[in-house]
């Protein structure tokens, strides 16, 4: 299981990635963070929705009601242009902490 | 005879009561319980376990509703800067005199002679800057120092920058760049937030980098001052003395 710190500090820049790939809704993205991660990212479902709605108001994701079967409605969510922006940076930073720890771990036996 | 429909309901009214009020985010919210449920109810659980189930994944209303007002406190944050900017734009009585430490006087008018000094005809973010570096009293200038940063570096990259003007005639006082009014408001708010009636140097220089746009602001990212560490060196010198100059 991965760390809550970890988890908290990779929230933002896995539903902009995943939100890349099209619009989502809360529900599937979990769903996609947890078959992504072998279930052992384990977001408290709750949780994701005021992140979400911090990253609308960030302007980063935007959001439509979609009325599905039987009167039901999802949430769904797509990334705009200052969420690519925001998704740039945040992929660079964790790109470059992934290469200092393949360089320091390289052949080493862990 | 366990009834979804009624369990549902009554979670909703137990989420709105632990202070998620929003119908839209309750809406959503209800929107997950139930696809939850669903999908728990298709891999053959019972609806009473897969209504228990879905609400342990949701989490705790409180905990829920907690999430929710650190994100619109964000939101709030934004209206401030907003209306800061609005404030700025409608022309708000500027530099506030009677709010202005000695301290900040005194940099405002050392700014205006190194605008003068340049034969620019305004005072921008960068001379403010020279004016803070200038200024013996406070903890700006320490605190920059300690940085690296001192009145003739920073003067040297202005001159690459900006350049000096030719010499000709400047107005005796020229007026203040729209980048050096809006930092003065965010040194304004930046009092406030610290709790202080008046507006001092550090105030200012905080304002210069929160308003982060200004040739002070470049120039002092290109002698490799970071923004955070400089607020946070600043902040601390503010909790280790009290200002006041």
């Amino acid at each position: 299981m991965i760390e809550k710190e970890l988890v908290a500090a990779s929230t933002e820049p896995l539903i902009l990635s995943l939100l890349t790939r099209g619009e989502n809704y809360g529900y599937e993205l979990i769903q996609e963070v947890k078959r992504l991660s072998g279930d052992k990212i384990q977001w408290t479902d709750g949780m994701l929705y005021p992140v979400l709605h911090r990253m609308e108001d960030n302007s980063w994701i935007k959001s439509r009601w979609v009325e599905i079967e039987n009167g039901r409605k999802r949430k769904y969510y797509s990334i705009k242009k200052d969420g690519h922006q925001a998704l740039k940076e945040k992929r660079e930073q964790w790109t470059l902490l992934s290469s200092v720890f393949n360089g320091l771990w390289k052949g080493q036996n862990v | 005879m366990f009834n979804l429909e009624q369990k549902i309901s009554e979670w909703r009214q137990q989420t709105k009561a632990a202070g998620v009020k929003s119908p839209e985010i309750l809406d959503e919210l209800e929107s997950h319980l139930r696809e939850d449920v669903e999908r728990l109810l298709q891999s053959g659980v019972s609806a009473e376990q897969a209504f228990e189930i879905a609400v342990q994944r949701i989490g705790r209303p409180a905990a829920l509703q907690d999430e929710f007002a650190k994100a619109g406190a964000t939101k709030w944050r934004r209206l401030q800067r907003w209306k800061e900017a609005l404030l700025v734009f409608l022309g708000f009585p500027l530099p506030f005199p009677n709010a202005l430490t000695a301290g900040a006087r005194e940099t405002l008018e050392l700014g205006g002679k190194e605008a003068l000094g340049f034969h620019h005809d305004f005072i921008g973010t960068e001379h403010v800057l020279l004016g803070l570096l200038e200024l013996k009293a406070g903890v700006v200038r320490g605190v920059l120092q300690r940085m690296g940063v001192d009145h003739k570096t920073v003067r040297t990259e202005i001159e690459k920058i900006v350049g000096q003007w030719p010499m000709h005639q400047t107005m005796r006082t020229p007026p203040y760049t729209p980048r050096v009014k809006r930092a003065l408001v965010l040194a304004g708010s930046e009092a406030k937030a610290l709790s202080q009636i008046h507006v001092g140097p550090e105030h200012i220089f905080l304002g210069l980098l929160r308003e982060g746009g200004g040739v002070a602001a470049v120039v002092l990212k290109s002698l490799g001052v970071n923004m955070q560490t400089a607020r946070a060196e600043i902040l601390k010198e503010l909790g280790r003395s009290q200002p006041g100059a």
